[in-house]
């Protein structure tokens, strides 16, 4: 923004302050025996006779002493700085758990602590603050988080083997990768099917009004009734279906499973898909239209070489809205035996098991913030005259 | 079912109370069955014709709905008014610095997956009740902060020069032009917040809550089909009638 001296940062300083108090107060890192007997928690100060902590905690107050008068110059400086500690933090933990997990522990589980998981966010909003302050493009951003990345990924394989996560990863790798996939495949599957259906549906609405009316009445209607009932109230139908007929039962189909999950998925991504496909079509300037008919184009040369490139990138705001909404959804039809990630959710939660929660919960974050990510750039993109 | 509410309140007081019919009848028909069920014992014998027990016994329905309305309704309220309350506030002149990393923050945390949070909760807060009043209200932050910030941004500069040179004080404006002006939108962030909540809450019942999930997850744990149908009618029928009220409530409603 402006030159020269500013108005203090309040965001930035009182981020860092609440930083450096719930890291030096809060429970940091957690040690147990193994998975069944709950550990001791340990505040970062208690680790290491708390100089590495004290260490740490130093740039966050000079961040919040450059956002009292910042200048541009220090606000670069800020962002190298909170770079740097979203970089250190796995390493910090790594020397943490080498410190507390003593050698007779062969099955010791390290757990991450509520001021590490805090300190991680309070970091990750301070990255955001700058990066809007300083005007750093998108890309750019993404491209702050990679020390971070490499921090955790050099971490996780060499020095943090006692990590609980981990531990809960390596006993059911194989049953990951499969839920893994598994849940991709059913994304993939109910956005593809529904990007071909509704397009059918939106061409259709053009058509006829009658159809744009009963159609979107329809959707609405499905996207309002929550994600648990439906699932339930196919159940009962495809389990019907799967036991009188029987190529339906040989390909798979019954009321629990892979059926009711993707049918309900597909229901679900049709509104938003519906809806902008058809904004994208009816929103295309008449007057663009008229002139390219002028310029002697026919009906079919019209689509393609005009109304589709105007329409891709809301039709790609509507594939980023839908595949967000199913990744989540999926997680949801683990319930019903469709496997997927959310398998570990609800195993966690049914075994009190919390590091198996999160080896579902985190992925299926991770997941939507990359589709987010992937499918908002690429609308950006393609945006006539709006490069990224 | 939608066309009358379009012409907004140009209608006659009759007409307008025509319009409360379709809540009033989703209501209606959610009571009747919640009080009802056991009268359909022979329905859902077709079903499982070869289950002991048809009807879910556990908890009467009626405080099974009753708990989940308390969870939804308790986490809604604390939403919009700290919702709208930060938004307002990250709009005002003193607030005015977090406004870019508040609506980052609103748009960033849609993203995440309402079953994500929720289970995240748990490892933070414990099972029971509380952990989902929390997670529901953290999650349904985020769509009011996010139309109240798109609703008093979408007021034209001129109304709000035009209400202060007639003299109106700042709580002024934001009370009698700012709120009023946005009020369609932010009414509709409210109905998204609400109808997530009433999906994910139905989620709780997988970490100790006992509400209209209930019956589903106790359905899907012994294969009992009918248990299943009596939790998702319900749930079902709560979430159109609390959506067709807000159909009514939201003026020109496009649909």
């Amino acid at each position: 923004m402006g030159e020269g001296r500013q108005r203090t940062n309040w965001v930035l300083l009182s981020l860092m302050l609440s930083a450096v108090a719930a890291w030096l107060t809060l429970d940091a890192v957690s040690v147990a025996p193994n998975r069944i007997v709950p550990g001791s928690a340990y505040t970062a100060r208690e680790v290491m006779d708390g100089w590495p902590a004290l260490l740490l905690a130093l740039p966050m107050l000079a961040v919040a002493v450059l956002a009292w008068q910042p200048t541009r110059k220090g606000l670069r400086l800020a962002l190298v700085a909170v770079v740097a500690l979203l970089t250190l933090l796995p390493l910090w933990l790594s020397a943490a758990t080498a410190v507390l997990v003593e050698s007779d522990m062969p099955r010791a589980r390290v757990g991450i602590g509520s001021a590490l998981w805090l300190l991680l966010f309070l970091l990750l909003l301070a990255l955001i603050e700058l990066r809007t302050r300083l005007g750093l493009s998108r890309p750019m951003g993404w491209l702050l988080l990679v020390p971070m990345g490499a921090g955790w990924w050099l971490a996780l394989t060499l020095w943090l083997e006692p990590l609980a996560l981990l531990r809960e990863y390596q006993a059911r790798s194989d049953q990951f990768i499969t839920a893994l996939a598994m849940h991709l495949v059913l994304v993939g599957a109910a956005v593809g099917a529904s990007l071909v259906l509704a397009s059918l549906l939106a061409l259709a609405m053009r058509r006829h009004a009658g159809i744009r009316r009963a159609g979107f009445g329809v959707l609405n209607f499905l996207q309002t009734i929550p994600s648990l009932a439906l699932f339930g109230l196919l159940l009962a139908p495809l389990a019907w279906l799967g036991s009188r007929i029987d190529w339906l039962s040989a390909i798979g189909v019954s009321g629990i499973g892979w059926a009711p999950a993707f049918l309900a998925l597909l229901g679900y991504s049709l509104l938003p898909m519906v809806r902008n496909i058809h904004v994208a079509l009816e929103e295309v300037d008449p007057a663009v239209v008229e002139s390219a008919r002028g310029m002697g184009m026919n009906r079919s040369q019209v689509f393609l070489q005009v109304r589709l490139p105007l329409a891709l990138p809301v039709v790609l705001e509507g594939i980023r809205i839908t595949t967000v909404q199913a990744i989540g959804l999926t997680a949801v039809a683990a319930l019903i035996g469709a496997g997927g990630l959310g398998t570990f959710i609800f195993q966690g939660l049914g075994q009190a098991a919390m590091d198996m929660v999160l080896l579902g919960a985190l992925p299926i974050i991770g997941l939507a913030l990359m589709a987010d990510a992937l499918f908002g750039s690429l609308s950006e993109r393609l945006r006539p005259g709006g490069a990224a | 079912m939608k066309p009358a509410s379009l012409t907004g309140n140009r209608l006659t007081p009759l007409a307008r109370q025509r319009l409360w019919l379709a809540p009033l009848v989703w209501l209606a028909l959610l009571l009747l069955l919640a009080a009802g069920m056991g009268q359909l014992e022979w329905l859902f014998r077709l079903v499982e014709p070869d289950m002991r027990e048809v009807i879910y016994r556990r908890a009467g329905f009626f405080s099974l709905l009753g708990q989940h309305i308390l969870v939804v309704g308790a986490a809604s309220l604390l939403a919009v008014v700290l919702g709208v309350g930060a938004a307002i506030a990250v709009t005002r002149p003193a607030g005015r610095d977090f406004l870019p990393l508040v609506s980052q923050l609103a748009s960033i945390g849609q993203t995440f997956p309402p079953v994500a949070v929720l289970a995240l909760a748990v490892p933070a807060l414990g099972f029971g009740t509380l952990p989902i009043i929390v997670a529901l209200l953290l999650y349904g932050l985020l769509p009011i902060v996010r139309n109240t910030l798109a609703g008093i941004a979408s007021i034209d500069l001129d109304v709000h020069e035009a209400a202060r040179g007639m003299g109106m004080t700042a709580g002024q404006v934001l009370r009698q032009v700012e709120l009023p002006l946005a009020a369609p939108v932010i009414l509709a962030g409210i109905r998204t917040s609400v109808t997530i909540n009433i999906a994910t809450a139905a989620l709780g019942a997988t970490v100790g809550a006992s509400n209209l999930g209930d019956p589903i997850i106790s359905g899907i744990v012994n294969g009992n089909t009918a248990y299943i149908l009596q939790g998702a009618l319900l749930i079902g029928l709560l979430a159109i009638a609390v959506d067709s009220v807000f159909e009514r409530l939201i003026p020109g409603n496009p649909g």
